[in-house]
């Protein structure tokens, strides 16, 4: 056994459209430093071309773990519990009852809008649980969170 | 009958009008602190800090008082205002309050969500009678309830009525007939006045407990407690001593000796360097050193902790007091500590997570400051009556002093002390019936206990060098507080099992509540 994966359960991977997301608003903070060495390295030593290297190695290195990100990113529904999975170099699995979910939120930035994905954030009563699904098709989300929200509401119980 | 009878408000009431100066007490410290550094004595301030005021542009003592009354006047007139719009009263599922002059802020504390109910006693408060009470709600932040300040016979009287309808919720208690006319006799008022009294009366041996309140009752009594631990003044300060605080804090004269006797140094020469910065100077870097200490005497003078049928009560302080109660089944999770310097006494120190508790967590967080091993079981136990588990204490000491696989616990693998050289040895996690068991600490002794019902959430957390070595954490999620269990660097195989596994026992912890075996266990409901 390599890592957590419990037999016959069907899981659901994040939309790839999240990728050229992730991957944009990655290469925006990333455009600041590389367009600044460049203009140095133009107007004061050719040295500071190792800089704008060096970003992008960074940047490309970055592009790399994002896509990786999204492809290992996934979530499970079974009956009494909502498994969601994620990262490559460092790797989790949380595992959220329904009966703990205080309430369900779904957000979506700009760019989501236009690439029509959404963010589905479950909320328990612990600070501790980092559990939302990014990269979910939005009418996948709306239909989502009203499921969640069925769950948790027929077998919530006190904290 | 003289006696008077305090009973919680079923109409909007506002707190008592003494309140806004109780609440603005400090602008007077402050005001009076910003005189005595400025037209105080020389030696007050350092030389050099006074702002070059020219000659005959020095602020004339009775100006700056004048001001300072003017300021305290407005302060408390806006208080004053705000204290004519903040009313509260109790309902059959909640208590409101409704506060704000421009904009209107309507708050209800629902009772079948109530988490802890404090009753805080400033100095001020303790001198003239004066309390405040707090309702923590699980809400998340900001969603406590506070209502300050009231005669502390209101308080006590809102306090005990809101525990008897929120246990009312989750398992009514019968109002006898017999109980309320003997209390309204009792109290020279009539049967249907004392209603809201359905609460068993005490027993015999207990009914001092009730008799002993000065000058008048709460309309709805207390319920009857037993003292279960507390903590000797002599213990505490024993305690206090053995602390790294303590020990830096003497270590300093000694620096001192060895600055004079070593390097020569003249004693005019250390306290002209000590009162460089001016005397304030000095005395705000020592408040910071005493300060620490000061609030944990402060917090944890005179703890005692008792059951009763409205759950745990805590009451503890010196000079601000607090009386905290926890219903039955509202801790989230324990963690019992020792550090070094204890060991030897073999005192623990056990702290525990209540949602709602959000703000000043170290304060009310507290089970026992310190106690011995007996202490910390008895603590334990109060809070987890059923661990699950044949022989709980036997378990616990397990937990508590042994490492490997001592007391059924799993151990972590060999290969984790690539993380920690020591530590490893003593890490383990065990899962009784009804609780999870954390244990960890080579130097600082560490002993976590979730209840499966009180598990939130889990996860299964991977690092790249764990992965190379097979071995993860589990993260329990619990509710805000100190005590975060995590397990970590268990071996990977067992730890994917026993998340699943956990998750399983959680699913079932869920499914049960038993609060009645909770007073059973007491021995205060022998019928």
């Amino acid at each position: 056994m390599t890592w957590f994966a419990p037999e016959d359960t069907a899981w659901t991977h994040a939309s790839t459209r999240l990728i050229p997301a992730r991957l944009l608003a990655a290469w925006i903070t990333f455009a600041i430093p590389i367009a600044a060495t460049v203009v140095l390295a133009i107007l004061v030593t050719r040295w500071l071309w190792l800089g704008t290297v060096g970003v992008v190695l960074l940047a490309l290195w970055v592009s790399v773990v994002i896509v990786w990100q999204v492809k290992a990113h996934a979530w499970a529904e079974r009956d009494d519990d909502l498994i969601v999975k994620r990262g490559r170099l460092f790797r989790s699995v949380t595992v959220v009852p329904y009966g703990r979910m205080q309430y369900v939120e779904v957000n979506q930035g700009p760019l989501a809008r236009l690439l029509k994905i959404a963010r589905v954030q479950l909320h328990t009563a612990s600070p501790g649980t980092d559990a939302h699904l990014a990269g979910v098709p939005v009418e996948e989300a709306a239909r989502l969170r009203d499921r969640l929200t069925e769950r948790g509401e027929s077998q919530l119980a006190g904290l | 009958m003289s006696q008077q009878v305090f009973r919680a408000p079923r109409e909007w009431t506002r707190v008592h009008p003494v309140s806004p100066l109780l609440g603005a007490w400090p602008v007077f410290a402050v005001v009076g602190g910003i005189w005595f550094y400025t037209s105080g004595p020389d030696w007050v301030s350092a030389g050099d800090d006074v702002p070059d005021v020219p000659e005959g542009f020095t602020i004339h003592p009775l100006i700056f008082v004048g001001a300072g009354i003017v300021l305290a006047a407005i302060v408390v007139g806006f208080s004053y205002l705000f204290w004519y719009f903040t009313e509260y009263h109790i309902g059959d599922d909640a208590v409101y309050q409704r506060s704000g002059v421009l904009s209107r802020q309507h708050k209800q504390a629902r009772l079948n969500r109530l988490q802890a109910v404090d009753v805080v006693q400033p100095l001020l408060g303790r001198i003239f009678g004066f309390a405040k009470l707090r309702i923590e709600v699980a809400g998340g932040e900001g969603s406590a309830t506070e209502i300050a300040f009231l005669r502390s016979g209101d308080a006590d009287a809102l306090r005990n009525e809101i525990l008897v309808l929120a246990a009312g919720h989750s398992a009514p208690v019968a109002a006898d007939a017999d109980i309320i006319a003997e209390a309204a006799d009792a109290m020279g008022t009539s049967p249907d006045q004392v209603t809201s009294a359905h609460h068993s009366a005490p027993d015999p041996s207990l009914r001092e407990v009730v008799r002993g309140v000065p000058e008048g009752q709460p309309a709805t009594p207390a319920a009857p407690h037993k003292d279960m631990y507390d903590v000797p003044t002599g213990r505490l300060i024993h305690a206090m001593i053995r602390s790294w605080t303590f020990i830096i804090l003497v270590s300093l004269p000694v620096l001192v000796a060895v600055a004079i006797l070593v390097f020569g140094v003249t004693f005019d020469q250390i306290v002209a360097s000590a009162l460089g910065g001016g005397l304030i100077t000095t005395l705000t870097a020592l408040i910071g050193i005493v300060g620490a200490a000061w609030t944990q005497l402060n917090a944890s003078y005179g703890f005692q902790a008792s059951i009763s049928q409205d759950g745990i009560r805590l009451k503890h302080g010196l000079v601000e007091t607090r009386r905290q109660t926890v219903p039955p089944g509202r801790v989230q999770a324990v963690r019992l500590k020792q550090s070094l310097l204890w060991r030897s006494k073999d005192w623990w120190k056990i702290t525990i997570n209540v949602a709602g508790y959000q703000d000043d967590t170290a304060e009310v967080s507290t089970l026992l400051p310190v106690g011995t091993h007996q202490d910390a079981l008895t603590a334990l136990w109060l809070v987890l009556p059923d661990m699950g588990d044949p022989d709980p204490a036997g378990t616990i000491s397990a937990a508590m002093s042994g490492q490997g696989d001592d007391g059924g616990f799993i151990p972590v693998p060999r290969r984790s002390m690539v993380y920690e050289l020591f530590q490893w040895r003593f890490r383990g996690v065990r899962a009784t019936d009804k609780a999870l068991l954390i244990r960890h600490g080579w130097l600082i002794k560490q002993v976590m206990v979730v209840p499966h019902e009180r598990t939130q959430s889990l996860s299964l957390k991977q690092g790249p060098i764990q992965r190379l070595l097979k071995i993860a954490s589990i993260h329990v999620h619990s509710t805000h507080g100190p005590v975060v269990p995590i397990v970590e660097n268990m071996d990977l195989n067992q730890a994917v099992e026993f998340l699943e596994a956990q998750a399983q026992r959680a699913r079932d912890g869920r499914k049960r509540q038993t609060p009645e075996q909770w007073m059973a266990a007491v021995g205060l409901r022998e019928e």
